[in-house]
């Protein structure tokens, strides 16, 4: 263990400034700096319509279907916006007002209401709803998937290309232990920017909800979906660590192991259950603390890879996939006992 | 008695399907230990097999008893300078050093300290807190020595280690390979600039194309050659007398008079014989002043045995 740790410690410094994975902190930042962005637009929003006349949603409410645009105005007053247009020979009209929290549209049709729009300035439960469609289609599927190519690929590739692996050989440690003590570098590193990514973005989708979301959701599941996420980075960031380092000892192109592994995790939803075993997306999936909406406009083939494959329980899927890690670093094990200096074929 | 050696026996390696080396049995002691041979003729090779950072495709390697398979306990007894003349990135000289000692598991201070003498050693000491990256090539291979020899190490391979010091560096150097050899230690060497190892070697490997031509002493692998002619410098006052006289031998296959007026260059493939007939020479009145080998160097031994493919 001292050994490992030595030289994880040895190691750490290059996995987290290494000027290969600069790239790695855009991906990992990306999501936060999406909601921070998005967080600063609702409090636009906000401001904006603080000073905005309000209509309470209940006299909005009483407005049935054919209400003349007359008597609508004569019941919820001065709209805050009302615009006017002819299509079709259709003569059309939208008239906006503000209940408070949301933003309502009447939409009238040759004079009488057709429909009623409501939209939040901001919804807590679609904003959850979409956080958990960007980490699990773009965090867990291409940032950590890219992120850990790029950090756990240079473990060993990185120093076969910079001709410097030869003093680790050179050390008096076995080759399975240098493994797992670089192993446990690009881990340390990965799991922290990863981990810290998806707090930080996390923070961003809580920064800008209002106090009484804010408090119902501090009271219920933010703290389970919290650690919940960020667990499911960090052990994306096992399980993509592992099979990128193996694939850093058996191919001198990273691009090819790449996408193997990307197609690999998108077809995984069409193959048998045994196969889809050997997916990390497939376990990670299952520990993502809410599902992630799917329109129901998308494709049925898109739908396929992107819904879960066979969902399994929390602890099946983080035991399944920490099985699969120890499996795929055993194999790397033995790969690494074999590996020879030869920077010349490099 | 192994446990003092460093044993190949009918050792192959292929890389793919060209050859490194093929079939060797060495048996090297103690001492400072030359590889002779040019360029690619398996030097790196042999050193690779014997630190474990390749592999033997056939046969077993033994270096004082312990296998290139298991680092863990062969690295602990062996420093290796490479040829590689990378270093880790944004490493210090010091640091690099230090990075070893830790992976020995010497305490930080302990490893500060031997950091600090092996650099020292290494007259690198001034230098030791910048980056390697800015180091000269003489610079670079003086911290792959000093990592090399940081933990004391029972077996020192050197690759090409002569190469870029100074006249005064390498002096020095040489003295601290001597020092190492005259404690019981191993210290295995390459280089192809051939006078520099004949000087100071103990034993001497000759390898071309992959096989071992010849080893042990210099003078011994000169004489297991004996198909060879040996060249000798006759000092004398009276060359054509002593040519004349030389040429009714018959263990003399050549006789000329050396051109730059020393005395005689004598060509013979009996050593004794021709000691014999020298001093016969030199009981009928004919002044001898001496008699010097011209070719007990490994630069000639190589040029006999590989043909001249310096």
């Amino acid at each position: 263990m001292n050994q490992i740790w030595i030289i994880a410690k040895l190691e750490i410094r290059r996995a987290f400034f290494s000027r290969r994975a600069l790239w790695v902190y855009l991906l990992a930042l990306f999501p936060a700096v999406l909601f921070f962005g998005h967080g600063i637009s609702v409090q636009y929003r906000r401001s904006e319509y603080a000073g905005k006349p309000v209509t309470p949603a209940a006299i909005l409410d009483r407005l049935p279907v054919g209400t003349p645009d007359t008597e609508a105005l004569a019941t919820a007053g001065q709209p805050i916006s009302d615009r006017k247009w002819r299509r079709r020979d259709i003569n059309r009209r939208s008239m906006q007002y503000f209940d408070g929290s949301n933003r309502v549209w009447l939409e009238f049709e040759n004079g009488a209401l057709k429909s009623t729009t409501r939209r939040a300035l901001n919804s807590f439960e679609e904003d959850s709803k979409v956080y958990a469609g960007v980490f699990q289609f773009f965090y867990l599927r291409l940032a950590i998937f890219f992120g850990c190519l790029g950090i756990f690929i240079n473990l060993f590739r990185g120093e076969m290309i910079d001709k410097s692996l030869h003093y680790w050989f050179l050390a008096p440690v076995r080759r399975e232990i240098l493994l797992l003590g670089k192993y446990c570098a690009g881990l340390i590193a990965s799991a922290v920017i990863f981990g810290g990514g998806a707090l930080l973005s996390f923070g961003a989708l809580l920064s800008y909800q209002s106090s009484a979301d804010l408090q119902n959701y501090l009271q219920t599941d933010a703290l389970y979906h919290g650690t919940w996420y960020v667990l499911s980075a960090m052990l994306g960031c096992v399980g993509y660590g592992s099979v990128f380092l193996a694939a850093g000892l058996l191919l001198r192109n990273p691009i090819i192991p790449a996408l193997v592994m990307l197609l690999w995790e998108s077809i995984n939803g069409f193959l048998p259950e045994l196969l889809q075993k050997f997916s990390v997306l497939h376990y990670l999936q299952s520990i993502c603390p809410v599902a992630p909406p799917l329109d129901p406009n998308v494709p049925p083939l898109l739908r396929l890879i992107l819904a879960p494959a066979a969902p399994t329980s929390t602890w099946a899927a983080i035991l399944g996939l920490l099985a699969l890690t120890a499996l795929v670093l055993y194999a790397a094990s033995r790969t690494v006992r074999r590996l020879e200096i030869n920077y010349g074929t490099e | 008695m192994s446990d003092d050696l460093i044993l190949f026996h009918n050792v192959s390696k292929f890389y793919g399907d060209v050859l490194g080396v093929n079939k060797v049995d060495l048996r090297i002691p103690p001492g400072i230990t030359s590889l002779v041979g040019p360029n690619g003729s398996g030097k790196t090779t042999l050193m690779n097999l014997m630190t474990g950072l390749v592999h033997p495709g056939n046969g077993t390697i033994s270096v004082r008893g312990v296998s290139p398979f298991a680092p863990e306990k062969l690295m602990r007894i062996l420093g290796y300078a490479t040829q590689y003349d990378a270093a880790p990135r944004g490493v210090t000289g010091f640091g690099f050093v230090l990075a070893g000692l830790l992976l020995h598991g010497y305490p930080r201070a302990e490893a500060e300290r031997r950091a600090a003498l092996a650099i020292e050693t290494v007259a690198l000491t001034h230098a030791s807190s910048r980056k390697i990256a800015a180091y000269s090539k003489g610079m670079r291979q003086r911290i792959r020595l000093a990592q090399a020899i940081a933990h004391e190490p029972e077996v020192l391979v050197l690759d090409e280690p002569l190469n870029g010091l100074d006249p005064l560096v390498r002096a020095e150097t040489i003295a601290l390979f001597r020092d190492y050899a005259a404690r019981g230690r191993h210290v295995i060497l390459s280089s192809h600039v051939l006078q520099e190892v004949d000087v100071f070697s103990d034993q001497v490997i000759l390898i071309a194309n992959g096989m071992i031509v010849a080893e042990g002493e210099i003078r011994n692998v000169r004489d297991e050659i004996n198909e060879h002619p040996s060249q000798f410098l006759l000092h004398c006052q009276e060359p054509s007398r002593v040519a004349a006289l030389l040429f009714e031998q018959a263990e003399v296959l050549a006789v000329k008079i050396d051109p730059e007026g020393r005395g005689v260059l004598v060509t013979t493939r009996h050593r004794d014989a021709f000691a014999a007939a020298v001093q016969r020479i030199a009981l009928s009145g004919i002044e001898i002043d001496g008699v010097l080998p011209m070719d007990e160097n490994v630069d000639a031994l190589y040029e006999y045995l590989i043909g001249g493919g310096k």
